[in-house]
Formats: C-alpha cells, sequence, structure tokens
C-alpha cells in the first residue's frame, strides 16, 4: 500500500521546504510564505490520510529506510514507526503547523529578514513530526537536537529584544542538558542491550522484566532519560525557560512553542515509559511521575496569578495544564491516559488559541501589559469572543473541551485513590480541582483586565486583527467547543486507539520484528485497555444550560444602569493605598478596581507564599541550572534506590 | 574480555562520568556565560567518550571488504562511533549557536555575568 510512504514524506517535505525557503525566500517575502503554506497543508493532508488506516483499522506503519530489514533478529537501520499514539501527536502537531503559517502571515508583516524564521520554523515543524514518528532512540535524539535549537532560534528572532536573547540564552543551557541527558541514556541503553530500534529495546528489556527485574544500568538509563524528557516538557523545576521565552518570541512561535514543543517532551515520556522500558506497572514509578505533575500544575497557577504581563501569564498557565497531563499519564491506569492525552489534545487547542488572541491584541495595540490595557472588547470583537471561548475551556467550564478532559482527570486520579488505598491520590484529586479554581480566577482577571472594562485614551482607534489571523482562531475556537460536545467521538477516531497503542507494547514490537518476536521475548501488555468513560455527563444539557445563563448575564447587564467612575490604578504598595478604599469609606463609590487587581484580597493574604516563590524565580541563569541539577541527581537517586 | 581491556575500558568510564560532573559543576558553579558554555561542552565530551569506550571491546578496527572476512572475526563495535561523530557534530553547532547568542547578549546588556543578566524574573 502507498501510505506506507506518508509519515517519511511528511517528515521531509518539511525538511525540503526549509531548506527551498532558505534558498528562494530571501529575495522575496511571498515565496518563503508560499513554499511554507504549501509544506504545511501537504503535511496536514498527509497526516491525516493515516487517520483510517492506522487509528480506524489499527494497523502500525513500519519503515524501514532505506530498506535495510532487521536480519535475523537484529533491527540494523533505522526504522520509522507509526502507531496510534505517534499518530495522534502527528495530526496536532501538523494542525498547529499549519493554523501558525497562516497567523504569521499577517502577524509578521512588521518583521525583517521573514525567510530565517521560516526556515527556522519548517526545521521545527519536521523534527516534530520526525520525533513522533521515529522507532529508532538516536534518531529520536537528533529530532530533539533540531527541535531544541530551531526553538531557540526562533526565539531569539526578534534579536533587537534585550529579553529575547536572554530567554533564548536560557533556554539553551537548560534545554542542553536535557539533550545531554537523553543521549547519555540512549548510550546506557545501547551498551546494555546492543541496538538503538526502540522495539527491539523493548523487547529486551521486556525479557528482563520477565526474568528477575531491571539491571541497574537500565534503571540509570531510565532515570536520565525521564530527567531528558522531562526537562523537554518543562515540568517544575525545569519550567523555567518556558516562562522567560513566551513574552519576547513571536507569538506565531509561541503558540506552537506552548502547544507542541512542550507535548514532544510529554510524547517521549509516554514512549519512554509505557512502550520502550515498560515501567508503568511499578507503583514507585507512578508516584514518581504523579508527584511531579502534581507540583508543577500547582506552581504554574500562582505564578501565573502574580503576572501582569498578558503572554508570561500564558506561559505558567501552560506550565500549570503540563502538571495536568504528566499527574494523569503518571497513574498508569488506561482512563488516567485517555484523560492525559485527551487533556493534550484540549490544551493543544485552547492554548493555541490564547496566544493567538493575546499576538492579535499585541499586534493590534503594542501592549501585552494587562493593567495597561483594558476595554477591548468593543474594538476587538471577535478575538474578544474567540478568548472567552478559551478561557471557558482552560478554566474547566462544561460543556468547553477543558471540562471534559479534566473531568476524567479528577476521576482517574479518585479511582486509583480508591484502587490502591493511597492516600497521595485522593490529595492529588483536591490539587488538580483546586488548580482548576484558581485557573479560572486567573483567566477572570485577564478578561476584565484587557477586553473589559475601560478603553484607554491611547488604544481609542485600535482595530479588529485582519482576516488571516481570524480565520486560524475561528477554527480553532470552533474546535474547541466541538471536541468538547463531541467527546465521544474524538475519543473513538483519536484518544482510544491511541491509549490502546501505548498500553500494547507488544504489538509495536511485533510490527516492527517480525510478529511472534514480542512472545519470545515475553513482552506482556501492560495493563487491561477496558476504559470506563464519562457517561456521568451530558454535554448537549451543559450547552443548553450555558446558553440559558448567558442569555441571563446579557438581559442583567443591558437592563443595570450605566453609572461608572474612575479606574483606582495607582501604584502604591498592596497594604495601603488604594485597597482601603474596599474597607470602608464613601469616597470613590462608583469606583471600579483595575482587573489585574481583581483579587488583590487572596494575594494580600498569601503573600508570604507568592513573595517567595517570585523570589525564587530570580531570572538568574546559574540558579535555575542548579534546580535542573539538584532534580536531576533527586530522580536518579530515586529510580535507583526504589524503581526494581 | 582480557582484564587489561577491562582496566581500559574502567579507566574510561571513570574519565567519562568525572568530565560529566565536571561539566555539570562548570555549568552551575561559574557564572560568565563563556564559562557555563564551557561547561555545556565538557558534559558533551564525556558523553562522547563514554560511547565510543561502550563499543571498544579490544578487537580490530571495523573495516574490512568481504572477502576479508572471515568466520570468528573479531572487531570493535562500529555503531557508538558513528553515534559519537554525530554526537561531536551537533555538539559543535551548539557551541557556535551558543557563542553567536552571547555575543549578542553583550552588545546589548555589556556584560557576560549571568547573575546581572535577568530582565526576566518574577
Amino acid at each position: 500500500m502507498s501510505y506506507i510512504h506518508f509519515p517519511v514524506i511528511a517528515v521531509m517535505g518539511q525538511f525540503l521546504a526549509a531548506f527551498l525557503v532558505a534558498i528562494f525566500g530571501s529575495k522575496s517575502r511571498k515565496a518563503s510564505q508560499a513554499i511554507t503554506l504549501i509544506a504545511s497543508a501537504c503535511a496536514f493532508v498527509l497526516v491525516c490520510l493515516l487517520i483510517k488506516p492506522v487509528a480506524l483499522d489499527g494497523q502500525i506503519i513500519s519503515y524501514w529506510m532505506g530498506n535495510w530489514e532487521p536480519v535475523s533478529g537484529y533491527a540494523i537501520g533505522i526504522g520509522y514507526e507509526m502507531d496510534a499514539l505517534g499518530l495522534f501527536f502527528a495530526v496536532l502537531v501538523s494542525f498547529i503547523i499549519l493554523m501558525s503559517a497562516i497567523y504569521s502571515l499577517r502577524y509578521l508583516e512588521h518583521d525583517e529578514a521573514v525567510d530565517r524564521y521560516y526556515t527556522l520554523f519548517l526545521m521545527l515543524s519536521g523534527s516534530l513530526l520526525g520525533l513522533v514518528m521515529t522507532g529508532d532512540l538516536f534518531n529520536m535524539f537528533i529530532m530533539i537536537e533540531i527541535m531544541t535549537f530551531s526553538a531557540v532560534g526562533l526565539t531569539a528572532f526578534r534579536n533587537y529584544i534585550p529579553e529575547a536573547l536572554e530567554a533564548a540564552m536560557k533556554y539553551l543551557v537548560i534545554g542542553s542538558v536535557g539533550s545531554s541527558m537523553t543521549l547519555a541514556g540512549v548510550a546506557l541503553l545501547y551498551a546494555q542491550t546492543h541496538t538503538l530500534n526502540m522495539a527491539q529495546v523493548a523487547a529486551k528489556i521486556g525479557a528482563m522484566q520477565a526474568s528477575g527485574g531491571l539491571t541497574p544500568t537500565v534503571v540509570f538509563a531510565f532515570g536520565l532519560m525521564f530527567v531528558g524528557f522531562g526537562i523537554k516538557s518543562f515540568m517544575f523545576p525545569f519550567h523555567t525557560p518556558v516562562a522567560d521565552a513566551h513574552p519576547v518570541a513571536p507569538t506565531s512561535f509561541s503558540m506552537v512553542f506552548s502547544t507542541m514543543v512542550i507535548k514532544a517532551g510529554v510524547y517521549g515520556l509516554i514512549r519512554i515509559a509505557y512502550i520502550v522500558f515498560q515501567v508503568m506497572d511499578k507503583s514507585s514509578v507512578q508516584i514518581l511521575i504523579t508527584a511531579f505533575g502534581c507540583v508543577t500544575m500547582f506552581l504554574g497557577v500562582t505564578m501565573a496569578l502574580a503576572q501582569h504581563d498578558f503572554k508570561r501569564l500564558l506561559a505558567f498557565h501552560s506550565i500549570s495544564q503540563i502538571g495536568y497531563i504528566i499527574t494523569a499519564l503518571g497513574l498508569g491506569t488506561a482512563l488516567g491516559l485517555t484523560g492525559s492525552l485527551f487533556h493534550v489534545m484540549n490544551h493543544t487547542l485552547f492554548k493555541a488559541l490564547l496566544f493567538m488572541c493575546a499576538g492579535a491584541v499585541l499586534h493590534m495595540t503594542g501592549s501585552k501589559n494587562l493593567d495597561e490595557l483594558g476595554g477591548l472588547s468593543k474594538k476587538m470583537p471577535h478575538t474578544t469572543i474567540c478568548f472567552l471561548i478559551a478561557a471557558f475551556s482552560i478554566a474547566g467550564i462544561p460543556p468547553f473541551n477543558g471540562f471534559a478532559s479534566k473531568w476524567m482527570i479528577y476521576q482517574a486520579t479518585y479511582e486509583k485513590a480508591v484502587e490502591s488505598g493511597n492516600f497521595f491520590y485522593a490529595l492529588v484529586t483536591v490539587v488538580a480541582v483546586v488548580v482548576s479554581v484558581l485557573t479560572l480566577a486567573s483567566f477572570i482577571k485577564v478578561t476584565m483586565s484587557v477586553f473589559f472594562g475601560q478603553l484607554p485614551e491611547k488604544y481609542k482607534d485600535a482595530k479588529e486583527a485582519p482576516a488571516s489571523m481570524l480565520i486560524p482562531m475561528w477554527i480553532t475556537a470552533i474546535l474547541c467547543l466541538g471536541t468538547g460536545v463531541l467527546y465521544q467521538l474524538v475519543d473513538r477516531t483519536l484518544t482510544a486507539p491511541a491509549v490502546a497503542a501505548s498500553l500494547t507494547p507488544a504489538n509495536y514490537v511485533d510490527k516492527m520484528m517480525g510478529s511472534g518476536y514480542a512472545a519470545s521475548f515475553s513482552v506482556k501488555d501492560a495493563v487491561a485497555t477496558a476504559v470506563q468513560h464519562m457517561s456521568y455527563w451530558n454535554p448537549v444539557l451543559w450547552l443548553t444550560l450555558l446558553v440559558i445563563v448567558m442569555l441571563g448575564v446579557f438581559i442583567v447587564i443591558l437592563s443595570g444602569d450605566n453609572e461608572r467612575g474612575p479606574v483606582l490604578k495607582t501604584k502604591e504598595p498592596v497594604a495601603d493605598g488604594k485597597y482601603a478604599t474596599f474597607f470602608s469609606g464613601e469616597k470613590y463609590r462608583h469606583s471600579h478596581m483595575g482587573g489585574s487587581d481583581l483579587f488583590w484580597g487572596f494575594k494580600h493574604d498569601m503573600k508570604p507564599y507568592f513573595d517567595f516563590i517570585e523570589e525564587k524565580h530570580s531570572g538568574v541563569l546559574t540558579d535555575y541550572t542548579l534546580w535542573t541539577i539538584v532534580a536531576m541527581a533527586v530522580i536518579v537517586v530515586y529510580t535507583f534506590v526504589f524503581v526494581k | 574480555m582480557d582484564a587489561t581491556i577491562h582496566s581500559v575500558l574502567s579507566v574510561n568510564y571513570v574519565a567519562a562520568i568525572f568530565l560529566i560532573v565536571l561539566g555539570l559543576y562548570t555549568v552551575v558553579a561559574k557564572t560568565n556565560l563563556i564559562k557555563i558554555i564551557l561547561g555545556l561542552s565538557i558534559i558533551d565530551y564525556g558523553i562522547n567518550l563514554f560511547i565510543v569506550s561502550t563499543g571498544f571491546n579490544g578487537g580490530t578496527s571495523p573495516q574490512f571488504t568481504l572477502s576479508e572476512l572471515f568466520s570468528g572475526q573479531y572487531f570493535v563495535d562500529p555503531v557508538p562511533q558513528a553515534l559519537t561523530l554525530t554526537s561531536i557534530v551537533i555538539g559543535a553547532c551548539v557551541d557556535a549557536m551558543a557563542l553567536a547568542l552571547v555575543i549578542a547578549i553583550y552588545k546589548r546588556y555589556k556584560t557576560v555575568d549571568a547573575t546581572e543578566i535577568r530582565r526576566l524574573h518574577g
């Protein structure tokens, strides 16, 4: 069949287009844009054509480069292997790349040398597609390196901004440590198993598991690769580069960075933990991953509450949502993985939309400071509606998609707590719910301070974003609602096959190395794949309720009086000054609170905690690398002591 | 594998781990960006030494034609050497990119001290 060539054509097409842009793009902006659009549209179509054979019919595509097939049970060539898990990520990557390419047409109109942007952009998309399709550990490392360094280059693209260079430097150093650790893990695995093919490594480790447990070398390799992919997925305490890179990077890159570059690390974690090492049935590994995820989501959201920069705030929310994903994938149950992968997709959609809205505001007003912006809903109605849809999704309001996946995650953690009788997982459920509430609070703050309230004098002539930016925004917004309402369809076509693929390493091994290979090494499928889906709620009823509530709110707003005083925006310390009037006093009866001060009471009460974390995020590179290396040491020691 | 090969390999592994740890120490302890980049390179060199050592078993060089092949021939594993070469090339590119960034940072910030380059924080 011809579709077995599609994965390789999709990857090679991106790299080929990158070189074409480098050659022909310097003369004309139109040429680089055209090449990028064609290449990303081709990749999207090719990947979508694979949904039918791979996800629905349950095939796995294997492809040996140069037709170097295994000889007497030994893989000697580089193999590409696309199962439903890889396909799930590939669909998301190619979709986001296409949206970002369309969005960047007008967004980059004020920038010089866009051919360099598009060259790096296509390298990034090629490496992301290659990463999720490859079946070879060293090839995976190469793809990670290309991904990291094109991402560093894109972060520093607006190199007239000093902060862009600073952020790129921090990302480079911490990302480089992560890549090195991945490479060291790959080398250790090679020393132990004498192969780089993931299927064959999985078979050998499966045999090891069946006969007396993992050797120390393999445990060490797992620890190092966990750190490596943990750094690539920016979980705590490796999260600092992502927060620094977002405010200064071009938004059309931010949306890819925040959605797919981070998810590449998540993909790596799922691939190595579930398929290569098959360690997810060990409770020590489950607790390790879940604990890191849990801290990540809490720290991310509390840091987001303290932010005044639109894009930096969204960056911390990315970290927080990644925490959800890592927590759920660490449970090791089918329901947890379903919730995790569903949240991967939902986060991709709504975070891309949030960044596109932030980018539209930045492009049309020139500001991303939450204290300066305000009242843009009248000037930018489309952006406002899109932003509201995305904010409802991320905050988990039914029937938007964020609710569906968060609901699965709550269920999965609670189910795990009941099953294992471990109090830790019950605590995780509580943290997940609290983080969701804080996310909602944070997005109320952003919505109020950017789109509602009073319009500052200097933004009187702000206009709506151009059509080429609104089109990808609306497509993503419709998908945010659509995947929430039609979650069963999405689950059937994408998520459930991906979960089944992650939980059946034997199929993965057999397709690559020949049938019967896995059984000869006694690779066993990790967990039973039956998933109890959330039959406890009906999205259509929630949608009806939401419409009724919104109508009610709208009527109340229309019937209310429109008298307004000035917004209090003095820059005095928190303890006194502008807040005094809210304790007592008639002085400013009609005064409004600035949007970014909405939760000042909460922040005032938790001041020691907020001061502590803000001081710890000192911005000094060596502090961040110290966190990285301490965490690395802790993880490696933990795996040595507890993972057998 | 005889005893001399074993001792040679032990030295290699110890040296590789020493280089990796030295590199990590440099990245954490030094605040000069150039030194941090040197630290990253040292980590890479340690890993390269480690990879190339995993393939060494005291055999001959893995270069031969089919007519020179005989049964029971003993040669070192060529795959780690290929990996090391790739890794060296990647490392060189990383260094070039990092140093280019340092030059650009120095032009804007007038310093290469990591503790002073902290406009993004909190």
